[in-house]
């Protein structure tokens, strides 16, 4: 990771107008319906969006504001959702600059960020699951998967640890597709925690060992569950880290391929289903990745796909990115709340996505809301039909 | 701030919503004007209603603190810029819309955009026809609060000719109700004149310094759907500004008419050119570039007719550009916010209306000025009501050259007195145009007694109001 450019950051944030449309904007013809999720669900000061997160920041690095716990807050009271820099105009994408600005303030202690930093060194993962290994869910399967090939299936933290319906039903899918694949005896993380909290030295060190990691597992593809992952490996590692890898693909765009190849055959499900589609940020608004989990769902008999308002580039965020989910979990589920209640509005019975880390953060959405309603992955409804 | 009144705001609003923190605090220092220095209030509250309000500002008044009443905080001329440990009152939670569809009129409360309103309304077939240029973080109460004119302006004025009444608490606590409203067994706002007087008119542009409107209720529209969109080209103002007369002569139902000179549309074109999908061209000496709008097709193509045919009269051409209009009409409601940040400058705009036939004049002193002081800008204008034009000159510096931005601050009240010497007027009696505007001195007394009596602490946003 490069050494942050204070010239350019200054005048980044020095870019905002202050014209406030990256609070609450409301553009029908375009898609917005609200930009920041954060203002939405909180108590809704200035410093709940963009633009006092922008004066802040500028506040805090010229030194008229101290940097105190309290003062750097809101710097981390944000998931980068991004979709305050899809509506702002200027040339600077504010929610990559606030990311900038969380690694020039790196060193100040905050606990929670440095726990799950240490514990990533530590135990290669964020989370703290007891005993057992990230390859344990292989074992749940009845077919074996190798440890090497040229097709590596990287489950990613979230899945091999929390979700593990998603490694499992990725896997089922793949071998029901006569895929060759194979799952790492010790997965590493990808470190996109540590990107989005502003530990880039550390992230640098990570993602060196990941890179070693799958380069000696002779892997030629890479097939990821995690919307944070993919944009880990196909942007940050090419372009902030300058490390290559191998091709890195989203099982939604390698499922697509599979039913245009008619390598699968999606046959009906049980009954007939109103499903909605949860666009997670890194994977839409960020890598462009809007088609592939419509196509697989709308391949699937009796599947009834109805889209959230809003949806795709204008996407509101579950809440859980940015490490938004461990620096303020109450908020974050909050903003999952939202997210179920905007999809209630659509009458589907199944809201679905493409990320375990927004499934996960949408099923306490879903809890908080006390909304019935069943969250999952969009493999996990392509794998039922499957069967 | 004292802590007791600190918890009694933190009683009224509920503790969520009252902070002294000093990075809210911070935030709340400045709003969109750009050229406006920073001042740190003391305590920001977030109410949700009109009794909130009142309670709060009882407390203020009594306490002598002073206030400032925010909403989007999209001001440009410093309206909402906080007294040194004064009170923000931020008004964005009274988010309750309700249609009396009936009497065409829509009630808003102080917290809700146009952008929410607009997507409310469409639901109903209905539009505002006015809008700011931010209009998706503006409120339409702040708005109102600085009788903003924007897109639509030029078929139905500005905000204010829309307004059929107003809910506004005073200085004192006590809340009022103007037009039809004020009765309680009224169906809802149908009459903006009613008991005589139009106190609405009072709190029409007073910058907050009167009182807070919590609430405004205004005309609502059908929803056009046929449009007409060209442009228009003349070898001199004279042609063209009358070309704008002729067009409201003939009830040509302009919803935005701007008018442009050569090398400022050049400028423009910079900015929004390759977005709008504009052919490069040499412009004329003046461009209007128009957007027709009607209810009902046959009028639309009606008017379209007249108004080429008005322009070949005034000895202009059609140019035939349509996305020029198209772009400044379908995207209203963040165009020139985003093409503000087309180029890497801030910037602070010295808003005033002019007549038509004297744009030239504006013209004329704001290129006076760019010379003297040797920075970059531009003007234009768009026709903005009755007989009127909306003049819009923006002045741009260097975000990170301080030097530069008090060098063009400095400039703006020099500009403003030449202005009004060339017979321009604020519609925002922002504070530069303090002590330039010779002839109002016995207009100004009355609004400075008509503050003393409303607002007799003076806590409400003290000397905005054209340094009253």
């Amino acid at each position: 990771m490069p050494e942050v450019d204070m010239e350019e950051l200054i005048e980044n944030l020095h870019q905002c107008r202050r014209c406030g449309i990256c609070r609450n904007a409301v553009y029908e013809t375009v898609g917005f319906d609200g930009v920041c999720p954060v203002w939405r669900c909180s108590n809704g000061f200035e410093t709940d969006f963009m633009r006092g997160k922008m004066l802040v920041a500028l506040a805090l690095l010229d030194g008229r504001l101290k940097r105190t716990s309290e003062n750097l807050e809101s710097i981390y009271r944000c998931s980068l959702c991004g979709n305050c820099t899809e509506i702002c105009g200027a040339e600077f994408s504010p929610s990559e600059t606030l990311e900038t600005v969380r690694q020039v303030l790196s060193d100040f202690p905050i606990d929670i960020r440095d726990a799950i930093a240490d514990r990533i060194a530590e135990t290669g993962t964020p989370y703290v699951l007891g005993t057992g290994t990230k390859r344990d869910w292989v074992s749940e399967l009845d077919f074996d998967i190798p440890v090497s090939g040229k097709t590596v299936y990287f489950a990613g933290c979230t899945s091999s640890q929390k979700l593990k319906n998603v490694a499992r039903s990725t896997a089922r899918l793949l071998h029901k597709s006569g895929v060759d694949f194979t799952v790492l005896e010790e997965e590493p993380c990808c470190g996109s925690v540590l990107l989005r909290m502003g530990k880039a030295a550390q992230a640098l060190e990570n993602a060196q060992a990941f890179a070693d990691r799958i380069k000696d597992s002779g892997a030629e593809t890479v097939v990821v569950s995690c919307a944070g992952c993919m944009r880990t490996l196909t942007r940050d590692f090419p372009i902030g880290l300058g490390l290559e890898l191998p091709e890195v693909v989203h099982i939604v765009d390698y499922a697509a391929s599979l039913i245009s190849e008619e390598k699968i055959s999606p046959k009906p499900l049980d009954m007939k289903i109103k499903v909605t589609y949860h666009d997670p940020c890194h994977l839409g608004r960020e890598l462009g990745v809007f088609d592939s989990p419509r196509i697989i769902l709308q391949s699937i008999p009796g599947v009834e796909l109805v889209e959230m308002e809003p949806n795709r580039n204008q996407a509101l965020c579950c809440g859980a990115g940015g490490g938004l989910r461990s620096f303020d979990s109450d908020l974050a589920k909050n903003i999952a709340a939202d997210r179920i209640e905007t999809a209630m509005v659509t009458g589907a019975s199944v809201v679905v996505t493409a990320c375990p880390f927004c499934e996960d953060n949408l099923h306490s959405g879903a809890q908080l809301a006390n909304r019935l309603i069943e969250v999952a992955d969009v493999v996990e409804l392509l794998e039922r039909s499957l069967t | 701030m004292d802590s007791e009144i600190i918890d009694n705001l933190r009683d009224i609003a509920g503790a969520e919503f009252v902070s002294t923190r000093e990075d809210v605090l911070l935030a709340y220092s400045s709003s969109a004007s750009m050229g406006i220095d920073p001042v740190q209030p003391g305590a920001v509250v977030r109410p949700s209603n009109a009794d909130e309000v009142a309670a709060i500002l009882r407390i203020a008044d009594e306490h002598g603190i002073p206030v400032t009443i925010r909403a989007g905080g999209t001001s440009l001329q410093g309206e909402v810029t906080p007294k040194a440990d004064g009170l923000v009152v931020e008004l964005m939670r009274l988010n309750k819309i309700e249609l009396f569809k009936d009497l065409r009129t829509v009630r808003v409360g102080a917290g809700v955009t146009f952008g929410e309103l607009d997507k409310f309304l469409s639901e109903h077939d209905l539009w505002l026809p006015v809008s700011p240029e931010s209009a998706l973080a503006c409120t339409v109460a702040g708005n109102v609060a600085v009788n903003g004119s924007g897109p639509g302006s030029s078929f139905a004025g500005c905000i204010g000719e829309l307004v059929m009444g107003l809910e506004i608490v005073l200085p004192n606590s006590q809340v009022i109700q103007t037009g039809s409203e004020a009765n309680p067994n009224a169906p809802g706002p149908f009459l903006r004149y009613a008991f005589g007087p139009d106190i609405t008119g009072i709190f029409i542009g007073s910058l907050g310094s009167l009182g807070v409107i919590t609430s405004v209720s205004v005309k609502v529209f059908k929803r056009m759907e046929h449009f007409d969109y060209n442009t228009y080209g003349f070898d001199s103002h004279e042609q063209a500004e009358k070309f704008l007369v002729e067009l409201k002569d003939n009830d040509v139902n302009m919803l935005m008419a701007s008018l442009y000179e050569g090398p400022t549309l050049e400028f423009f074109m910079d900015m929004v050119g390759e977005e709008f999908g504009i052919p490069p061209m040499e412009w004329p000496h003046r461009t209007v570039s128009m957007t027709i709008g009607r209810v009902r097709k046959d009028v639309l193509e009606s008017d379209a007719k007249l108004a080429r045919e008005i322009c070949e009269k005034m000895g202009g051409r059609v140019i035939g550009i349509v996305e020029l209009p198209k772009g400044e009409w379908d995207g209203r409601f963040w165009t020139f916010v985003r093409c503000s940040y087309v180029h890497p400058w801030a910037w602070q705009v010295v808003y005033h209306h002019q007549a038509p036939t004297n744009v030239h004049r504006s013209v004329e002193e704001i290129t006076k000025i760019m010379d003297k002081y040797a920075f970059l800008g531009h003007t234009a204008g768009f026709a903005s009501g009755h007989s009127s034009m909306n003049m819009y000159p923006q002045f741009y510096w260097d975000p990170v050259d301080e030097e530069e931005r008090k060098k063009v601050v400095g400039a703006l009240k020099e500009l403003a007195g030449n202005l009004y010497k060339a017979g321009a007027v604020p519609f925002k009696l922002a504070s530069y145009w303090d002590g330039l505007m010779e002839g109002t001195e016995t207009y100004m007394e009355l609004l400075r007694r008509l503050k003393e009596t409303i607002d007799p602490n003076g806590i409400m946003n003290k000397g905005v109001l054209g340094g009253i």
